[in-house]
C-alpha cells in the first residue's frame, strides 16, 4: 500500500468517524432504536468508488470502532447494531457499484446501502432483544432509509464530480 | 468511471425511480399492516409485559384505577416503569440514548416500548376474553 493512498484512506476513517460522532448528537424525532441519518455512509461510497470493497470495509470498520470509543458504547448494543449495518450496507453497496453500476446511479446505490444499513441495525437489535415485535419497525426504518439514502447519495454523487482524481 | 456514470445530480437512472417507488409501496404496504393490526387487535383485558433479554420479568394489568411503580433491575443498569389507570411508561433510565422514555405512554394492545441498551421490551397483550380478570 502505497504512503499516499494510506494516507487518504486514513483521511476517510478521520472524516467518516467525526460524522459518525457528529451524527450521534442529533436526537431525531422518533423513538425507535436503530434510526440513524447515516452520514458516514458518504464516505463509504466515496470509498468504494475510488479505491474498491476490502478498503471500504476496512474505512467502515476502523470508523465504527473509533466512532465507539468516542461515543463510549464499544461493544455494548449500538456497537453491535452499528457495526453490523455499517459492514452489510458497505458490501452491498460495493457489489452493486461493481456489478450493477450501469443499471444504478450513485443515489440509487446509496439508497440500498441506507436501506441494508437500517434493516440489519433493526435486525439486530431484534435478535439482542430477543423480540421479533421490533421488526413491526421495519416499514418507517425503510421510509426512512429512502429519505436519507437519497440526501446522502446526492452528497456523494455531487463530491465525486468535484473530487479531482488526480490528487488521489 | 466515466463522468457520465457519477451524473446522478440530474438524472436518476429508471432504476432508481423503480427502486424508490418499490421501497415506499413496501414500506407504506408494513405501515398500513402494522395499524391494522393495532386497530383489530383483541378487546379483553389488556396486560403489559416487560422482559429483560427475552424473558418476561413481570406482568402488569392494565386498568382504570391502577397504580404501580416498578424499579426494574438488570445488572448494574435499571429502568423506573410507571403505570397509571391502563397505561404504561418508563419514567426514568440509565441508558444513554433515552429513547425509552421519549417513548411516552402507550396503552393499546400490540404497541411496545424498547430499551435497547438494557433489553427492556414493554409490549402490551389483550386477553381473548375476559376470564383472565376472572381468574385473578
Amino acid at each position: 500500500m502505497d504512503i499516499r493512498r494510506m494516507m487518504i484512506l486514513s483521511l476517510f476513517v478521520a472524516i467518516a468517524s467525526i460524522l459518525h460522532i457528529v451524527e450521534s448528537w442529533f436526537p431525531l424525532p422518533f423513538p425507535i432504536p436503530g434510526v440513524k441519518l447515516g452520514l458516514a455512509n458518504v464516505v463509504s461510497i466515496l470509498a468504494i468508488a475510488f479505491y474498491g470493497w476490502r478498503e471500504a470495509l476496512l474505512v467502515a470498520l476502523l470508523r465504527v470502532m473509533i466512532g465507539s470509543l468516542f461515543g463510549g458504547t464499544v461493544l455494548g448494543p449500538s456497537f453491535a447494531m452499528s457495526m453490523g449495518g455499517a459492514l452489510i450496507s458497505t458490501a452491498v453497496m460495493a457489489y452493486i457499484y461493481q456489478y450493477h453500476r450501469s443499471i444504478f446511479s450513485i443515489v440509487g446505490i446509496s439508497i440500498i446501502g441506507a436501506v441494508f444499513h437500517n434493516s440489519a441495525q433493526i435486525i439486530i437489535a431484534a435478535l439482542l432483544v430477543v423480540s421479533t415485535g421490533l421488526l413491526w419497525y421495519l416499514p418507517y426504518l425503510i421510509l426512512f432509509a429512502v429519505l436519507t439514502g437519497a440526501g446522502t447519495g446526492f452528497t456523494a454523487a455531487y463530491l465525486l464530480l468535484k473530487i479531482p482524481r488526480d490528487c488521489l | 468511471m466515466s463522468k457520465a456514470k457519477v451524473n446522478g445530480l440530474k438524472i436518476l437512472t429508471k432504476a432508481d425511480i423503480c427502486l424508490i417507488g418499490l421501497l415506499v409501496v413496501i414500506a407504506v404496504g408494513g405501515i398500513g399492516l402494522g395499524m391494522n393490526r393495532l386497530a383489530s387487535s383483541g378487546s379483553g383485558a389488556l396486560t403489559a409485559q416487560i422482559s429483560v433479554g427475552g424473558t418476561i420479568k413481570q406482568t402488569v394489568p392494565l386498568r382504570e384505577g391502577y397504580r404501580q411503580e416498578i424499579q426494574l433491575k438488570n445488572g448494574d443498569h435499571y429502568n423506573v416503569i410507571e403505570i397509571v389507570n391502563g397505561k404504561i411508561h418508563i419514567r426514568q433510565a440509565d441508558c444513554p440514548d433515552q429513547l425509552c422514555v421519549r417513548s411516552g405512554w402507550i396503552g393499546i394492545a400490540t404497541q411496545q416500548i424498547v430499551c435497547l441498551p438494557n433489553r427492556v421490551v414493554i409490549k402490551i397483550v389483550a386477553a381473548e376474553n375476559d376470564l383472565d380478570d376472572i381468574a385473578r
